[in-house]
């Protein structure tokens, strides 16, 4: 259940970042989470709805644009995509041999104020 | 109107982390933070790489749970300076939470800080306190599925500690299929069989914790 300590994240984020553009309310907040990120969406948009009252965040909606795992293999020198939140092998080829490049992200892309 | 953001999330918790990274190394202290889950044995493995390390390194010690003190009690009575965190609900220690309580170890007496996370497989790997290396402790009685069905903690420690090998005649775990699982997630990860009951590699695992100190 870290994910209310990364709920907490966010709203110190969005929050400031809504007073330095001189607006007092929070419409929505856009997020991009890789799959290997360690987020269950459904426990942040939970903790999310749950902390947001008494807010200027109160009304918010939280989108969260989930960015599937993937790499470069180095043998095969092609790019895969995996619906998994590990990879052992390249899915492709079967090689170990390989970088991971997405699917770990957790940052907040932008939000809605008014 | 829409506002741009572009911000890693746990960017505050990473910076915390940095600058408790920067007062560990202005005070020549080795960090480690040791995560595994609730019994796997993490507060006896401490207790006897207490006694190994006696005379070899200054060690002291951060106990995080999230309510109670018997670990720092029993750090105590191991007599090395402890200071206890209790989350309150918390599933894991952040960089926060480690800067609140370092003034009240004697970082000056120390060359190497051990900090105990809270029982969690999950949570812990996510979060930076400024450690040179993550180690994990996982007992065999946990069963050879786990190093596939919680990923992160392995890929992102430096060493697996494989604890209460003395019960291995009383379960069928497969401890070839750990070593493997945990090797394929991270190549490099240092594997000690070790039994905290009997003793039994406790000396490798020291000896090589005290050996990353002068890395």
């Amino acid at each position: 259940m870290h994910e209310v300590s990364i709920a907490l994240s966010i709203m110190d984020i969005i929050v400031k970042k809504c007073r330095e553009e001189s607006c007092n309310k929070i419409d929505s907040v856009r997020l991009k989470i890789g799959k290997a990120a360690g987020v269950m969406p459904d426990a942040l948009l939970f903790a999310f709805d749950n902390i947001k009252t008494d807010t200027i965040a109160k009304d918010a909606e939280m989108i969260i644009d989930i960015i599937p795992l993937g790499g470069t293999c180095n043998s095969c020198k092609r790019d895969f995509d995996t619906e998994e939140a590990y990879v052992l092998e390249c899915p492709k080829c079967g090689s170990a041999d390989f970088v991971i490049n997405k699917g770990n992200e957790m940052e907040i892309i932008d939000m809605e104020v008014s | 109107m829409k506002v741009k953001v572009v911000t890693r999330i746990l960017e505050a918790n990473e910076r915390l982390a940095e600058e408790n990274k920067k007062r560990f190394k202005e005070a020549g202290l080795f960090v480690i933070n040791l995560m595994g889950a609730p019994g796997a044995g993490k507060t006896t493995l401490l207790e006897k790489t207490i006694q190994k390390l006696k005379g070899k390194a200054k060690l002291g010690v951060i106990e995080g749970d999230i309510a109670g003190s018997d670990d720092a009690e029993r750090i105590n009575a191991a007599g090395v300076p402890v200071v206890q965190i209790n989350t309150g609900g918390a599933c894991h220690l952040d960089a926060n939470m480690i800067s609140g309580v370092l003034g009240e170890l004697p970082l000056k007496d120390m060359n190497m800080l051990i900090i105990e996370n809270v029982g969690n497989l999950v949570c812990p790997a996510e979060f930076k306190v400024g450690e040179n290396i993550k180690a994990m402790v996982l007992s065999i009685t946990e069963g050879h599925d786990k190093p596939l069905k919680y990923p992160l903690m392995f890929q992102e420690s430096k060493a697996l500690v494989l604890n209460k090998i003395d019960l291995v005649p009383y379960t069928n775990v497969d401890i070839e299929k750990i070593k493997k699982d945990a090797l394929s997630l991270n190549p490099e990860i240092k594997i000690f069989e070790v039994s905290c009951s009997t003793g039994e590699g406790i000396d490798l695992w020291a000896e090589w914790l005290n050996g990353q100190r002068s890395k």
